[in-house]
């Protein structure tokens, strides 16, 4: 079942569109990630859902009611908010009793549910404290105990992680994935941390200028970007303007120096049209003195800019001859050195892993 | 020989010892006539003079126990308690609608509430006059502690809009969307957070009122009056030393909420 559908929602703000003729939806059991830049209206859309806006046009379902004129303190959600939105004057204990106590719950029952609830994040021990006695990362969890204690049909979750450092955002995130696959909670999630995304969810709704840009699982958006937005939000990526020599079960393209470029089908485009061609840097494989690069169909020749190492990875600048630069990236492993700048490099890679995209617009699903 | 060097910042210590020291002089001319009359509280109780030519309580055995004082002092006190309460009682939903309210015309609604004060006192105290003699309550109490409510009510509000700022606002948005009502939400989230507010502008309230002399002396009538009023027409016909006492009364009671108010705030 849907919990949660928009049908049409848009949302203006005199001649500002903050969110244009939205549909979406959320089925039980989801962990669904609103996914853009800021000002991309999703923010919008979720306060839409909570009902702290109206929508100027379209309507809102929850839990298969129509819900769009129903005021937020009766649409039976819950919310977590990046700054946690804990009450200062309560206990932990008090915090989380409170939508019991909102919905009128038997004192025994509470202290049962709210001692239950704490256990399952890990932190029976601090129901006697104020929230700011404890960390970030614990009043967060405190937060999400609050949500979880009433079971709303659906969670809807604003940048909860923002606030926190890296660590334990990393943490939080294992720890977000876990309650939702023990519990079976809907999540509604909103980011615009596209690491985040792509770790959480199991579909990803990316929003660019209050419309759906392209929606899906984690992996098709990555692999399958339909537009030059999607591809360029969602991980690094190279991307040159080309223009189609032929399309079909495999398109041939040719860089302005003539260089011919196999890629993946590119079936909107027609010969002779511009289009840009995506490749993710680490499909780029750097070709060493002796190796076999038979397995490739793509093959490239220029200079080394430079080579930084960032850890567990190693990115190579390669500079081709009509001054198209490419990012390739490789696993950092004993051995495989830096590029020494203005050393002529040998690139390869995979016409599968070559995505043509149209200019502007994206391609139709 | 070079003259002895001197130290880069003494110079600009000595400039800035002689400008506290300025400073300190200025404060103490304005305000050491105000103790005097606290020493001045403490002499015999048949002229009022500095220094005291003799020690002793006579006139806070006066004050408390002998004249009329003290039932004007427990006027005061009633208007001040009544109009403190009429003022949170308005002032801090007046606030919270003003603070969290979006509808046209908020500006001009902000600007009405707080008139009272920019308008002058005296007129206010006129306007006072003519309305409550039109109805017919002039120189009851309920007629004064109405009176101070609209001079104090608009203290309140302005105390309580910048508590009502330092409420996080996502507090309220998170009751709501756990099911809490409007008025559940004020009660149980906001109120408590803002307590501090309120109470800081209902000592302030307090005060005002307690020591207001205009609107009282255009709204109570002869016979019975606040504390200030009987004070400042006792000072016209004749200068009785229990004023000393009674001023000094005033002083510890002000110290005192003060303290109090400064106490709360630490907490």
């Amino acid at each position: 079942m849907a919990m949660v559908r928009l049908e049409k929602a848009s949302k203006h703000y005199g001649d500002v569109v903050a969110l244009r003729e939205v549909d979406l939806s959320v089925m039980e059991g989801e962990f669904v990630t609103l996914l853009g830049p800021s000002g991309s209206g999703k923010t919008t859309m979720l306060n839409l859902i909570a009902g702290m806006l109206a929508p100027t046009s379209g309507s809102i379902h929850i839990a298969g009611k129509d819900m769009t004129q129903v005021p937020p303190n009766k649409r039976g959600l819950g919310m977590v908010f990046q700054n946690y939105a804990l009450m200062p004057h309560m206990t932990i204990f008090e915090n989380i009793a409170f939508p019991l106590r909102v919905r009128k719950m038997a004192n025994d029952e509470i202290k049962k549910k709210v001692a239950a609830v704490l256990e399952l994040v890990h932190l029976p021990h601090v129901a006697g404290r104020k929230p700011r006695e404890l960390s970030g990362g614990q009043q967060q969890r405190i937060s999400l105990a609050r949500c979880i204690v009433y079971s709303p049909s659906i969670i809807l979750m604003d940048e909860p992680l923002g606030a926190l450092d890296k660590k334990l955002r990393e943490q939080m995130q294992l720890e977000l994935k876990r309650l939702h696959t023990e519990l079976k909670i809907t999540m509604l999630y909103v980011t615009h941390d596209q690491e985040e995304a792509l770790t959480m969810s199991d579909r990803i709704v990316l929003l660019n200028d209050g419309q759906i840009e392209q929606m899906g699982p984690p992996d098709e958006l990555y692999f399958k970007p339909r537009s030059v937005f999607a591809a360029d939000f969602l991980g690094d990526s190279n991307m040159w303007d080309v223009r189609v020599e032929s399309t079909g079960a495999q398109a041939t393209a040719m860089l302005p120096s003539g260089h011919k470029v196999l890629a993946g089908s590119g079936n909107f485009a027609k010969a002779g049209d511009k289009v840009k061609a995506m490749i993710r840097p680490e499909n780029i494989t750097v070709v060493r003195e002796g190796e076999d690069a038979g397995r490739f169909d793509n093959h490239a020749e220029g200079t080394a800019i430079d080579s930084i190492i960032l850890g567990g990875v190693i990115k190579h600048y390669v500079k081709l001859k009509d001054d198209v630069t490419i990012t390739a990236q490789e696993l950092t492993r004993s051995g495989r050195r830096a590029l020494t700048p203005g050393q002529m490099v040998r690139l390869a890679w995979r016409s599968d892993d070559t995505l043509l995209l149209p200019l502007s617009g994206k391609i139709a699903a | 020989m070079a003259a002895p060097e001197q130290p880069v910042g003494a110079r600009f210590a000595r400039s800035a010892m002689l400008l506290s020291a300025t400073a300190w002089f200025g404060y103490l001319f304005l305000l050491l006539p105000s103790f005097v009359v606290i020493p001045m509280s403490f002499g015999n109780a048949f002229e009022m003079v500095f220094p005291p030519r003799s020690l002793s309580t006579a006139l806070f055995h006066k004050f408390f126990f002998e004249s009329n004082w003290m039932s004007a002092t427990w006027m005061s006190f009633r208007v001040a308690v009544g109009a403190t309460a009429l003022a949170i009682v308005l002032g801090v939903p007046a606030a919270y609608s003003l603070a969290r309210g979006n509808y046209p015309g908020k500006k001009y609604v902000t600007m009405l509430l707080l008139s009272p004060i920019l308008v002058p006192i005296i007129v206010i105290a006129l306007g006072l006059y003519f309305h409550f003699a039109s109805l017919g309550i002039t120189g009851s109490e309920l007629a004064l502690i109405f009176g101070h409510a609209v001079y104090t009510t608009p203290f309140v509000i302005v105390t309580s809009m910048a508590g009502l700022r330092h409420v996080d606002q996502n507090l309220e948005t998170a009751a709501t969307i756990m099911g809490a009502g409007p008025l559940y939400t004020f009660f149980r989230v906001t109120l408590p957070l803002l307590k501090p507010a309120i109470f800081a502008g209902g000592l302030f309230a307090f005060l005002m009122s307690f020591d207001e002399v205009v609107i009282a002396y255009f709204i109570s009538k002869a016979g019975s009056t606040t504390l200030p009023v009987k004070m400042f027409s006792s000072i016209q016909w004749e200068i009785s030393p229990v004023l000393a006492a009674v001023s000094t009364f005033l002083t510890v009671i002000s110290l005192i909420v003060c303290l109090i108010g400064a106490f709360m705030q630490k907490k």
